[in-house]
């Protein structure tokens, strides 16, 4: 005995009715025609799929549009390396330009130094002379000096005997009081004499010392004028310096500059300062044969068909780009190009082809 | 929508079948209660029905294997049904009953060419066994096979019993080497996990074996399933074990009953035999689909799962290989999907020569190319399959090869 599964499975199963063989003709029919629709176009599809993979497997003329974003990653990594770049070489040029102002500065310091020097050997020589001339004449007028200043002494010897004669007639009363001490002022105005003449004496001694050996003013002089010589050579040093530093920025301003100008030159370089205006596209290396500044681009149809030429190429970069092929989606290395378009639109298509129509229509 | 989807179904397809082998592997070796307990003291009577096209000398081979069968000689027959060979194939059933005295053998022929199912069911009203067991009548049988069916049957909940399939010739050539590796892990591991809940989807028609009872309840139904107005004429095992799901009874493979099958050998009969087995799938799943709501009130939740998921996974399986031609083309052939299937070739090797020595495959590193072979199942199977349901072949032999050999007898 049936359950009610096989039951309700049965009346399924089981449905003798002409109008369910008809409708279950006009099924088979539709179905079949469906179905033989359907393997045609999955039969055209494995065929138009083969033909597109050897197609793009032989083919050597093809490139792939690619749109720069100034956004994308590499576009803003480039960005930032530009102006870290453009940066550093305001401020190179700055530094050198101190630097040249420093050296000018330096330079007259160091003249007008060089200027002082053989004013102060002629002032010393001067001086040498001079000395040489009056030295001698001090040293004999010190002698005589001294001569006089012993007979003085003998003569100061004997003011002590007159002051005592003067107490004595003081004291007799054979003179007055003022008149002993008008001779007492006279005798200590001899004395004072005598010590002035002492220090004369004394100083003119010193004088000629100064005169005929060299001194601590000698010492002083020359003193400055090492001090001179050693801001000069301070200041060649300096120089020296600051002249290598300029010739180490010079070339470092050169090659930051050789490397803008590079820069300049990437397709990134161009997207970032010439808006979305400017087309490029992916070469892979197998497909250079095709490349050349002026060849026609075309753009076809299903990737491959009915083509029209819409651009040509513009300019070829050097520099190696990566990209996944458009259509094995493996990892390729090409390198790009810029296209000058008629037709923009091809940028946005999967490929091109440069050179030549891929089929000849 | 529709493509978010698509790949949550593509998701739950892949993670359904590792989650199957994972799971089939750990059942497998850790819980007794995956198997069945069987009794071999239960004894039934047994009918083998042996359907027969075209199959020549081999239906002969396969009724002298079951002629060693260890299985008491008074309790089993076997019932050869011939549906109208074109060969000489009834000669060969006949000259097996003159030559197998020891056991029964009934030959009968269909009065048309009716298909398997059919030539089953008409074979059924030779018999009278308490249990009913269908074979292909190209397979080679293990004595011990007949014994091992009906001791799973001491489970009354249990309705349908098949056997493990193994290959005879693993080494003809990477194909059979393949197809080796994959009947092992299926068998071994895939099918695990629906013995465990007894909810096996599709027990192999090459032995099937099924109740008495159980088979009267649904030969009406299949005898009578069609596809609009025409005889469905294939995949009448994988129906036949939905149906006794259906009608409430547990499904179970014994991989110690064993058979061995010849496997397709060259591309044009593996194609053939994928694109009839593709068919049967999907007819499944639509059938499923229909009565979707009795499969969820009905069958064990795992049950319903693996009849919906896994032909589900056929059709996913094509929009997958559509993605990845367009998205990747060459994906498949890169070094990660050859890494794991190398892998599992070396695991599936050293099981199958440690476990099934018989089969030992000299060749391993043959599995690698199965990367190649999934894209073209995937690929042109599929809708292939889907485009020609309204088929009405028997299945293992073909109209030309009909044609040819009707010629060659004339």
């Amino acid at each position: 005995m049936a359950t009610a599964t096989v039951k309700k499975v049965l009346a399924i199963a089981h449905s003798p009715r002409i109008f369910q063989t008809l409708m279950y003709k006009w099924v088979v029919t539709l179905y079949r025609i469906f179905a033989i629709l359907t393997l045609y176009a999955v039969l055209i599809g494995v065929l138009a799929y083969g033909f597109v993979m050897g197609f793009y497997a032989t083919n050597t003329s093809w490139a792939a549009p690619v749109i720069l974003s100034p956004a994308d990653d590499k576009s803003l990594d480039f960005t930032q390396k530009l102006v870290t770049s453009k940066q550093s070489l305001e401020d190179i040029t700055l530094d050198k330009k101190r630097l040249e102002s420093s050296i000018s500065e330096m330079t007259l310091h160091r003249a007008s130094l060089l200027a002082l020097e053989p004013e102060l050997q002629a002032a010393i020589a001067r001086e040498k002379i001079h000395a040489r001339a009056t030295g001698p004449q001090l040293s004999q007028l010190d002698q005589q000096k001294q001569a006089d200043n012993v007979k003085t002494q003998g003569v100061i010897a004997q003011v002590k005997e007159v002051e005592a004669s003067i107490d004595k007639d003081l004291a007799a009363g054979l003179i007055t009081k003022g008149d002993a001490a008008t001779q007492h002022v006279a005798l200590n105005q001899a004395q004072n004499s005598f010590t002035d003449s002492r220090i004369n004496e004394v100083l003119l001694t010193d004088n000629v010392l100064e005169k005929t050996t060299t001194g601590t003013r000698s010492l002083d002089v020359l003193d400055k004028q090492a001090e001179l010589r050693s801001e000069i050579a301070q200041l060649d040093i300096a120089l020296s310096l600051a002249e290598k530093q300029i010739r180490e920025e010079s070339q470092q301003i050169d090659r930051l500059k050789k490397a803008l100008a590079t820069a300049k030159q990437t397709p990134h370089y161009l997207s970032v300062s010439g808006g979305s205006k400017i087309y490029f596209a992916f070469v892979p290396y197998d497909n250079q044969s095709s490349v050349s500044v002026g060849a026609p681009v075309y753009d076809c149809y299903l990737n491959m068909v009915a083509c029209r030429k819409v651009g040509t190429v513009k300019q070829i970069f050097t520099g190696e780009e990566h990209a996944i092929h458009p259509i094995f989606r493996s990892d390729m290395r090409g390198f790009l190009i810029q296209m000058d378009l008629d037709h923009p639109e091809s940028a946005k298509s999967k490929t091109v082809f440069l050179n030549r129509k891929p089929l000849f229509f | 929508m529709a493509l978010g989807l698509i790949w949550l179904i593509m998701f739950l397809c892949l993670l359904i079948s590792i989650i199957k082998y994972t799971l089939g592997a750990i059942l497998k070796w850790s819980v007794p209660g995956a198997k069945v307990k069987k009794d071999y003291a239960y004894q039934p009577t047994v009918s083998v029905i042996l359907p027969c096209y075209n199959e020549g000398k081999a239906v002969y081979e396969a009724i002298e294997s079951l002629s060693r069968s260890n299985y008491p000689n008074h309790k089993f027959e076997v019932i050869a049904q011939d549906d109208c060979s074109v060969d000489d194939s009834y000669q060969w059933m006949l000259q097996a009953q003159r030559d197998f005295t020891n056991i029964r053998v009934t030959v009968d022929r269909n009065a048309v060419n009716s298909g398997k199912a059919r030539s089953v069911c008409n074979a059924l009203r030779h018999s009278s066994a308490e249990i009913v067991v269908s074979v292909d009548s190209d397979c080679i049988f293990d004595p011990e096979a007949i014994r091992e069916l009906t001791a799973c049957f001491s489970e009354p909940k249990i309705g349908a019993v098949g056997g493990r399939v193994g290959v005879r010739n693993p080494n003809e050539g990477a194909i059979t080497a393949i197809q080796t590796f994959i009947y092992y892990a299926a068998f071994h591991l895939y099918k695990v996990p629906e013995n465990w809940t007894r909810s096996v989807g599709c027990i192999s028609g090459c032995l099937f074996a099924i109740r008495r009872e159980l088979l009267l309840k649904i030969e009406p139904v299949v005898r009578g399933r069609h596809w609009f107005g025409i005889p469905v004429n294939q995949g009448e095992d994988r129906f036949m074990t939905h149906l006794a799901l259906l009608e409430g009874y547990g499904t179970y493979v014994n991989n110690d009953a064993l058979c061995w099958t010849t496997v397709p050998a060259t591309l044009g009969q593996l194609f053939k035999q994928q694109l009839r087995w593709r068919q049967s799938i999907l007819r499944d799943l639509f059938f499923t689909l229909k009565t979707l709501p009795q499969h969820v009130f009905k069958l064990h939740p795992n049950a319903v799962l693996h009849l919906v998921l896994t032909p589900l996974g056929a059709v996913v399986a094509l929009l997958m290989a559509l993605t990845m031609l367009t998205g990747d083309p060459m994906a498949w052939a890169g070094p990660s999907p050859l890494v794991v299937y190398l892998f599992i070739a070396a695991v599936l090797a050293w099981s199958i020569r440690k476990y099934s020595a018989k089969e030992t495959v000299k060749n391993p590193l043959a599995l690698g190319a199965y990367a190649a072979w999934w894209l073209v199942s995937n690929l042109f199977i599929t809708p292939l399959a889907l485009c020609t349901m309204d088929s009405r072949d028997w299945g293992t032999r073909s109209k030309e090869q009909e044609a040819s050999l009707g010629h060659s007898n004339s």
